[in-house]
């Protein structure tokens, strides 16, 4: 699941201008760090550091908890020739690609939606939330069983006469990718509508009464005002629905399993492929790590955003 | 507030977004009360007697196990997720220099790591540590994915307790722990509440930990019950449906009751 953070509420609640008789109560506030420090430290930072160690070791289900032969490369070369790599990274961009473009569009198009008062807005919006917050296995399997053959898209289908054969949602190489990447994106709209909604919710009335006034149409409103005003918001929501595409497996795992054949494989997927079911746990980490420097260069492209956002908010 | 009407575009743009989030809904609850011979048929797509049969297979001792170890799950990682992102959160948003800095960014990219570059090192972390196949081994991995997001999100509402009010019980002669617990802590109580619900939403439907942490399906929870069943060959859908049904039930409890705290946490602990 996506959602976030972003230190922006009130800078105010530190003081600007601290005097030496502060300073030490906020030295021992330190001190509160110190639990989640140790608890990350011990099951976040230590299993990334064996990963790592893993990735560049032989480990298979007998060596598991034996001494791991250092193995060097062999790994990232075993996984880049044998294709598995290659074809999951660009799999994964597929993905990433489908659920940000209808994750970002439908978020910012239910926001303006969304925006009127009355209670058919209301009711959508909670509903929309409560479905985002369902367990993913809950929609997953609720869109598997939409998709399927004798589900009822394809009932509606075939029953309007616009197609003769059910369509293979799941079971096509090309369908598949596609349909389980619109579930993705599907669970992720309702907070990007959420976020983006309490900003357009800013701007004041007057600016849009001005725009009416000078004769400004809906689309020109939208395109001048509000696209503009949540740009800050547009930044952050990106980055997060694109690791949110990026690191997604739930729906994948739930829905094709990585098939028809390694039609969705992502990389994600393909890591925990290797390790739990061929046990290869050494090829799994590889594939993982490569996974986790994709997820840091968004990190760093997220943490320039919101410094920028801090500065100039 | 903006007082909008909506126009031709918004009117279709939220009839289609009705059908998208209201069908899959409707959908589950339909076909939970099929019997299998209608889901098939689909002259019965719409029209079929319901039955109630799908719910009376489903409740079993079996479910009522994964149901009791879904509650252990998601309240055993609420609570330490709590223990451990309360007292972060406070310290991250009253200190300044480059340790919290540092830890901020950490715990960005922490919430961002996939969950399988995790399970994978965990297995055998956990398996050195004989904790396999343990209630507790979930509950540990479960709560160290989910530390970072609510020490995050927690981290603004702390920063909203007017530093005045410390100050105050301070020069009562408070100590900094005291005040925390008696000062800081009911002011920002809401937030506390709020990203709790969020975690235990979050920890209810968690499976990939106890799919791979339990070696037998006999002590899983309902959700990975649930993706054991999806996955399978050859689906009742009723049942699955059933199970769906049965496995929202909390969520939906716990949502008409939080939903309001929980959209506006939310959006505040969001990005502005």
């Amino acid at each position: 699941m996506t959602t976030t953070l972003a230190p922006t509420a009130g800078r105010a609640g530190s003081p600007a201008a601290p005097g030496p008789r502060r300073r030490r109560p906020r030295q021992t506030r330190l001190l509160f760090m110190l639990p989640a420090a140790v608890f990350l430290g011990v099951l976040s930072v230590y299993p990334l550091v064996t990963l790592v160690r893993m990735a560049f070791s032989k480990v298979t289900a007998a060596t598991l908890n034996a001494d791991w032969a250092f193995s060097g490369l062999d790994n990232f070369t075993a996984g880049l020739e044998s294709g598995d790599t290659g074809a999951a990274v660009s799999r994964t961009l597929v993905f990433v690609v489908v659920v940000t473009v209808l994750g970002m569009g439908l978020g910012l198009g239910g926001a303006i939606a969304l925006r009127t008062r009355g209670w058919w807005s209301g009711a959508l919006l909670a509903l929309m939330v409560f479905v985002w917050a369902l367990p993913p296995v809950v929609n997953g399997s609720v869109w598997k069983f939409l998709l399927a053959d004798t589900g009822l898209l394809n009932t509606v289908l075939l029953g309007t006469g616009l197609r003769d054969t059910p369509v293979p949602f799941l079971y096509d190489q090309h369908w598949a990718l596609a349909s389980v990447a619109f579930v993705n994106a599907f669970a992720v709209i309702p907070f990007n509508a959420l976020v983006y909604r309490a900003a357009l919710l800013t701007i004041e009335p007057e600016v849009f009464e001005a725009a009416q006034l000078d004769g400004a149409s809906k689309a020109q409103q939208v395109r001048h005002i509000m696209v503009p005003s949540v740009r800050g918001t547009t930044l952050v929501l990106l980055i997060l629905t694109l690791v949110y595409g990026f690191r997604s497996f739930d729906f994948i795992y739930v829905m094709t399993y990585g098939g028809p054949g390694t039609a969705t494989n992502t990389l994600p997927f393909l890591g925990y492929l290797q390790a739990f079911v061929r046990y290869d746990y050494g090829l799994g980490a590889a594939t993982s790590v490569i996974a986790v420097a994709g997820v840091l260069v968004l990190a760093a492209l997220y943490a320039r955003s919101i410094r920028n956002e801090e500065k100039h908010g | 507030m903006n007082e909008v009407k909506a126009g031709p575009v918004a009117i279709a743009t939220k009839a289609l977004l009705t059908l998208m989030y209201g069908v899959p809904i409707l959908w589950i609850l339909i076909t939970s009360v099929k019997s299998s011979a209608d889901v098939f048929d689909r002259a019965s797509t719409f029209v079929f007697t319901p039955t109630l049969d799908a719910y009376a297979n489903a409740i079993t001792p079996t479910l009522w196990q994964a149901m009791g170890q879904s509650a252990v799950i998601a309240v055993g990682a609420t609570a330490l997720v709590l223990i451990v992102a309360v007292p972060a959160a406070y310290g991250l948003a009253r200190t300044t220099g480059w340790l919290p800095t540092v830890g901020l960014g950490l715990l960005i990219v922490l919430q961002m790591m996939p969950q399988t570059a995790n399970v994978i090192p965990l297995f055998q972390i956990f398996s050195s540590w004989r904790l396999l196949d343990t209630t507790a081994a979930v509950i540990l991995a479960d709560a160290a994915l989910l530390v970072p997001f609510a020490t995050l999100l927690l981290r603004p509402f702390f920063r909203a307790v007017p530093p005045q009010l410390e100050e105050a019980s301070s020069i009562d002669g408070a100590g900094v722990l005291r005040t925390f617990w008696t000062v800081v802590l009911p002011v920002a109580r809401n937030g506390v509440f709020t990203v709790g619900t969020l975690i235990f939403l979050l920890a209810w439907g968690e499976f990939l930990y106890a799919v791979n942490f339990y070696l037998t399906p006999g002590s899983y929870p309902l959700s990975a019950l649930l993706a054991q069943q999806v996955s399978a060959f050859g689906i009742d859908w009723p049942g699955l449906m059933a199970l769906a049904v049965l496995t929202s039930v909390p969520i939906l409890v716990v949502f008409s009751l939080t939903y309001r705290q929980l959209k506006d946490g939310l959006t505040v602990g969001a990005v502005k």
